[in-house]
């Protein structure tokens, strides 16, 4: 018998027993819609991530720390205790070892390093926009020049140049926030007001204060003294979903937030002391080998390709978990279909013993119920792909709206993985379809045709 | 006259050293080519277990069934599925036709098996089923036929390959008087048109006395083998494969 001839009567058999043929398939269908869940989420989240990252990463940059525990390892400020450690810095609330002027130093002679960017903690107490009266916190970063935002108004420097030394970019949220355009905000002045550091004076230097200038003297001595800085708003950037830049907070240009994290914590322990550096890696310098030797000078680095395999480690892992389920509706669905098929090599019992006394080879009767489970296993699977389809697609602008990724879309259907997978469930019921079919063509026609 | 089968001291043992059943005992006759032979007996005479054997179903305990000069007694299971497939036709008393499937597919499953495809498998089932009359149903499900027209489409399926050989186990004993006669009369008139053997195993006197030949079976023994009619000539039957 012809395979093709064996797939029509197969199908036309499946046709004939609808009820059972569905009920069958939806089982298939359940394993298929979750497989195909998790094949799309696994695609728009991997292709998230790579947006996230190469938005907001410059692959030539390693990031180092001093602290491995900001890399993984281990929350920060997680319980447990802490080695004593000269660089141990305090940053709010939590201790971290520090990168100190050594290590930014040691850096910087690395063959291939281009040059070493300190993260700037810049606290402000508060900032004032011209025009408002408000006072308002926010954070304060210092510019990242490898990695160009869109822009709502003005204009940024070219990829690669910091912005001017007096000059601030506002996000566009900020804008909204004061009531106004973000073309308005172009050439305004922001005032950051800055404080220093309160260093606890010794006793000597009380005294001395006192002697000199009485009580006010003390007291000039151990108050907050802090300073107005004042900027340009040379830009404002643009909302999106995938660039951090776009984050609520204020960029200033590395010199200027240099100076200001050191008029803050001039005097404490955190002064030039610093959580995180970016190292630029010259053009044509793997940043891996950047990474080596800043590894064997005892810091802790991690390239750009290392946050992608992390982010990637996550992604697959959650899209593991929601394959096991779906493996798991699968392994029941072959049960179903193992079943369902026993109970058409009953019921078809004659059928089979007439199809054998015409004189068709066993392994054909065979191939007729592995054909049928082939058949349910394609329509299960290409149903549940297609209703994961559907419903995957009609729901994707809600699931972004939820997860506030704006225009991406976290589900994303492949059509080869799919083709793939239904296939695979074709495959898969065929194996289980199996063990019926190996029962059918071992009947003995005789006993077949004897049965009433 | 040249013999289409030749039965040749067969027996057949059921069963195990204290339970053994002999349900044929040296059984031997000949049947000659193009001609109609009823096998009767009472039930239990063993006449289902020779149809059997005879037709490739079942393996002899002893003896051997020679069919157009080839034993097929020690025929390999895949070379006794071809040889049923290509040679033999089968009629069963409950039709066994595919409900399920239409007219059309019911007899074109002989020629599936077969590997006849394409325009020669339309024409031949077309052919066929214009022969028992059910032109008309060709799309019909099997299920939707009467019992009559159930057993012509069962002839029908039997014809498609030009067997040298149909089987017919109690082909009417399903059917009331006029329907079976109707399909006895189909029955010879295939005999004797393409010149197929036909082998009726019946307990039906009357049946069996239209036929050329009878073998009376008991208790797994030949009692009397008659001939009734003198031999007539058969037209040369048309070459098979």
């Amino acid at each position: 018998m012809k395979i093709i001839d064996s797939a029509k009567r197969a199908g036309r058999s499946l046709r004939s027993a609808k009820g059972r043929t569905i009920l069958t398939s939806l089982a298939i269908a359940v394993g298929a819609f979750t497989l195909t869940a998790a094949l799309a989420a696994g695609t728009g989240a991997r292709q998230y991530a790579d947006k996230l990252i190469t938005s907001n990463v410059d692959p030539q940059s390693v990031f180092v720390a001093k602290d491995e525990t900001l890399f993984g390892g281990g929350a920060p400020g997680a319980g447990g205790l802490k080695e004593y450690s000269e660089n141990a810095t305090q940053f709010g609330g939590a201790t971290f070892k520090a990168l100190d002027q050594n290590d930014i130093e040691t850096l910087e002679k690395i063959s291939g390093v281009e040059k070493v960017v300190p993260t700037y903690l810049v606290t402000a107490q508060y900032v004032v926009f011209e025009g408002s009266e408000t006072r308002y916190t926010t954070d304060i970063t210092a510019y990242d020049p490898s990695v160009r935002a869109d822009t709502a108004a003005g204009s940024l420097p070219e990829l690669g140049r910091q912005i001017g030394e007096r000059d601030v970019v506002i996000p566009e949220s900020f804008a909204e926030t004061l009531g106004r355009k973000p073309s308005e905000m172009i050439g305004k002045t922001v005032t950051v007001r800055v404080q220093r550091a309160i260093v606890p004076p010794s006793d000597q230097e009380i005294q001395a204060a006192f002697l000199s200038g009485g009580a006010t003297a003390v007291e000039k001595l151990v108050s907050a003294e802090s300073r107005d800085e004042v900027f340009t708003i040379s830009a404002v950037s643009a909302k999106s979903s995938t660039t951090f830049s776009a984050s609520a907070a204020l960029f200033i240009s590395d010199f200027a937030a240099q100076e200001l994290s050191n008029y803050i914590t001039e005097g404490t322990d955190q002064y030039q002391k610093y959580i995180t550096a970016t190292v630029v890696v010259k053009e044509g310098v793997e940043p891996t080998e950047v990474k080596k030797a800043a590894e064997d000078a005892g810091i802790v680095a991690r390239t750009a390709q290392d946050l992608q395999d992390l982010l990637f480690t996550i992604v697959n892992t959650i899209q593991g978990i929601v394959v096991v389920f779906g493996v798991l509706a699968l392994v029941a669905s072959i049960f179903g279909i193992i079943n369902t098929q026993y109970i058409s090599v009953l019921e078809r019992t004659r059928e089979i013993g007439l199809m054998k006394a015409l004189g068709m080879r066993g392994r054909h009767v065979s191939r007729l119920f592995q054909y049928e489970a082939a058949w349910i296993g394609f329509l299960g699977g290409t149903l549940g792909a297609l209703v994961a389809w559907g419903v995957g697609t009609a729901l994707n602008p809600t699931i972004s709206e939820l997860l506030t990724i704006g225009e991406n879309r976290i589900l994303v259907f492949e059509p080869i993985p799919i083709v793939g997978l239904v296939f695979a469930l074709m495959l898969i019921a065929m194996i289980a379809g199996w063990f019926p079919a190996r029962k059918a063509a071992k009947l003995d026609p005789i006993d077949a045709l004897r049965t009433e | 006259m040249e013999e289409m089968i030749e039965v040749v001291a067969l027996s057949k043992v059921y069963g195990k050293k204290d339970h053994e059943f002999m349900a044929l005992d040296d059984v031997t006759f000949h049947v000659p080519s193009g001609s109609s032979v009823a096998i009767v007996g009472k039930s239990g005479s063993g006449k289902s277990t020779l149809m059997h054997i005879m037709s490739g179903l079942d393996h002899p305990s002893k003896g051997a069934v020679i069919v157009d000069g080839d034993d097929i007694s020690s025929l390999k299971q895949k070379a006794l599925d071809t040889f049923r497939a290509e040679k033999i036709g089968f009629i069963f008393q409950s039709f066994f036709v595919q409900a399920n499937e239409s007219c059309y597919n019911n007899v074109a499953l002989p020629l599936e098996i077969t590997h006849v495809s394409g325009a020669e498998r339309k024409k031949r089932v077309l052919a066929a089923l214009k022969q028992v009359e059910l032109d008309d149903k060709v799309q019909q499900k099997a299920k939707n036929l009467s019992g009559g027209q159930k057993q012509r489409l069962a002839i029908a399926r039997a014809i498609v390959n030009k067997p040298s050989i149909i089987f017919a186990d109690e082909p009417t004993g399903n059917l009331d008087s006029t329907t079976g006669e109707k399909i006895e009369d189909l029955l010879f008139s295939f005999n004797k048109k393409i010149g197929s053997t036909l082998v009726i195993v019946t307990h039906d006197a009357d049946l069996a006395a239209k036929c050329d030949m009878q073998v009376e079976m008991k208790d797994g023994k030949v009692t009397r083998v008659t001939k009734t009619k003198p031999q007539t000539q058969t037209p040369s039957r048309r070459k098979v494969i």
